[in-house]
């Protein structure tokens, strides 16, 4: 059993406590978070379910280290992240965390396999090693076949699946996914899901994802609610 | 590690070579800047260094001259008996006298008033003066009386063709010959030999009297300590020498600065940097705004922001690379043309490789002005 899947059973690998964030645009002052506590555990998909700006992709970066709260503390791994500094936080991400966004991001110029190898050789892996890892990622995806296509040459289901790929190749603790159904057709959407649950199950990951499709309640092992800023309902499937 | 290294994702290489479209215009740019660069640095040391062309077309090693003269054209005349001081140093060789003063021209046809500068020189054919741009021949028939060779590029400014006759100060010459590479600056270069030279100068009040003494030393690299112990001898005469290539760096940087060329190629060198830089930071910041979602995905994978600049340099220093390689091969055939033309242009190393370093230096700060946009590559944006 690896480090992350062993801590898990000790503690959660997600801790929120109070936290609170809010945005101001002119004299307007929008509060996005309102006192969010919650635990999220590894080896479970956990979705946050919601309407539109009810807060929950400002949740996901927050949790994510992406962006810090107002007030009230978050704890990712047993490290509190109001702790570190911009470089340290960097640095946390590239150990710990994987990511997949909505629009896929991936470089024009790179061949699939190149955008999976990108992230890992910052982290200082070795080309032999990067490259297994690019092959076991992306066969894990279904896209070994393709991996000397460029983005202009996959479907939109397809540069979704690299991106994955590119966040599991990382072997990350935390996979923390917006919307990652939401530009993808139902089948398309389906095989994304269903791959964030199995990485879930098979390697012991945190897989937190922000979405308001009702496809995906389903799958989750847990659905969290949302509305104006608050968790309204937390329950297991 | 070296095979490692190699099988790394060039991001910036690659996405260069892909999307070239986009960073077009700076290569565009930095090829134009280097190239404008390149040429008026070529032209102005052709031009300014034809001003030295007496001494960089001889084979003299050591001048000796009027004391404080800031350019060959400028001297006055010395005592030729100033020549034992050359010989009493062991390195030199042979000693010659060199005659320079301007003079009058009256061609066969009306071109009003010309300028000439007569250059008086030993025509034996071991000559020192102009020995590198001289043709043998030439040199032999300056033998005859009366006779002068100019640059076959002056022909038409002095009126004549070669077996013309024509007047100097009132004296009749003949043109036997033309030469290349003898164009002076500021006047026609008129080459006669020592005798001619003296009866031409009619207005002088010691015609016999040269303008410098040239010599040739048996080691050229001992030339500037040669040249340092004669200017401390004391002669009857006032004197001064100079090592042949300190007096043409003196002629040329004499007429680059007091003729205001210089103050005017610095200028339009600034210009031309700052066109440049505007263009291809410019381009610079569209190619990273272009990728802004890619290099915040990046930096949420935790990738840190120094690595991704890194990446924004390194395309600045492509950028400026392929610029010069264009500029540089735009820039040889020019230069190739002009000298087929007469067109006055040297090649000089030293100021190429100073373009170089002044081109990259732009692409850098471009680059750096570029850095400015990563930072909206802000991965919380992502997530809206």
């Amino acid at each position: 059993m690896n480090g992350p899947a062993l801590m898990a059973q000790v503690m959660p690998a997600l801790v929120a406590q109070g936290v609170c964030k809010a945005f101001v645009s002119g004299n307007i002052r929008t509060s996005a978070l309102q006192q969010i506590s919650l635990q999220v555990h590894a080896g479970e998909l956990t979705l946050i379910a919601g309407p539109s700006g009810c807060g929950k992709s400002t949740l996901l970066s927050v949790l994510s280290g992406l962006q810090r709260p107002d007030s009230g503390r978050v704890v990712a791994l047993s490290e509190e992240l109001g702790l570190l500094d911009l470089r340290a936080l960097e640095r946390f991400r590239l150990r710990h965390t994987g990511f997949v966004f909505q629009g896929f991001n991936l470089f024009p110029a790179l061949q699939v396999f190149e955008q999976v190898e990108l992230p890992l050789q910052y982290m200082g892996v070795s080309s032999e090693e990067a490259r297994l890892r690019s092959q076991e990622a992306l066969e894990e995806v279904g896209m070994q076949s393709r991996r000397h296509l460029r983005p202009i040459e996959l479907s939109g289901g397809e540069k979704q699946r690299v991106a994955i790929a590119r966040a599991l190749a990382k072997r990350p603790a935390l996979l923390f996914a917006d919307e990652p159904t939401s530009s993808l057709d139902a089948a398309n959407g389906q095989i994304v899901i269903d791959m964030l649950h199995s990485i879930a199950r098979r390697h012991g990951t945190t897989v937190l994802c922000v979405s308001h499709d009702p496809r995906l309640m389903t799958h989750a092992d847990r659905v969290l609610h949302m509305e104006d800023g608050r968790i309204l309902d937390d329950r297991p499937i | 590690m070296q095979d490692s290294n190699a099988d790394m994702v060039a991001l910036a290489r690659k996405t260069l070579l892909y999307e070239w479209r986009r960073f077009l215009p700076a290569m565009v740019a930095i090829a134009f800047a280097s190239l404008l660069l390149l040429l008026q640095a070529s032209l102005v040391l052709g031009i300014f260094g034809s001003a030295s062309v007496y001494v960089t077309g001889s084979d003299a090693d050591v001048w000796l001259g009027y004391p404080g003269t800031q350019s060959v054209d400028q001297g006055r005349v010395i005592d030729p008996d100033a020549a034992t001081l050359l010989y009493m140093q062991p390195q030199v060789a042979r000693v010659e006298p060199f005659i320079w003063f301007d003079g009058d021209w009256r061609g066969p046809v009306a071109t009003g008033g010309v300028s000439v500068f007569i250059s008086g020189i030993d025509v034996r054919q071991d000559g020192l003066m102009f020995a590198r741009v001289l043709d043998p021949s030439l040199r032999a028939a300056l033998r005859e009386p009366d006779s002068i060779v100019v640059d076959r590029a002056e022909l038409d400014k002095l009126g004549v063709r070669v077996g013309d006759s024509a007047h100097i100060n009132g004296q009749r010459v003949r043109v036997v010959g033309v030469g290349r590479g003898l164009r002076a600056l500021g006047g026609v270069n008129i080459l006669t030999s020592l005798d001619t030279a003296r009866r031409l100068n009619v207005d002088a009040a010691q015609p016999d009297w040269p303008t410098y003494l040239v010599a040739k030393l048996r080691d050229p690299a001992q030339a500037a300590a040669v040249a340092q112990r004669v200017s401390h001898l004391h002669g009857s005469s006032p004197h001064a020498a100079w090592s042949a290539e300190d007096f043409a760096r003196r002629s040329m940087l004499f007429w680059l600065f007091d003729s205001g060329a210089g103050a005017g190629v610095l200028f339009l060198a600034g210009i031309v940097l700052l066109v440049g830089a505007a263009i291809t930071s410019q381009t610079l910041v569209a190619a990273v705004f272009g990728s802004i979602r890619e290099y915040a995905t990046l930096n949420a994978l935790g990738v840190g922001m120094r690595a991704l600049r890194w990446v924004v340099l390194e395309q600045a220093f492509w950028v400026g690379a392929v610029g010069l390689v264009v500029a540089s091969l735009g820039g040889a055939l020019l230069i190739w043309i002009a000298h087929l033309k007469d067109v006055p242009v040297a090649f000089d190393i030293s100021i190429w490789l100073t373009c170089f370093v002044l081109v990259m230096v732009l692409a850098f700060l471009s680059g750096l002005i570029a850095l400015r946009t990563l930072r909206r590559a802000d991965p919380a944006e992502l997530l809206r």
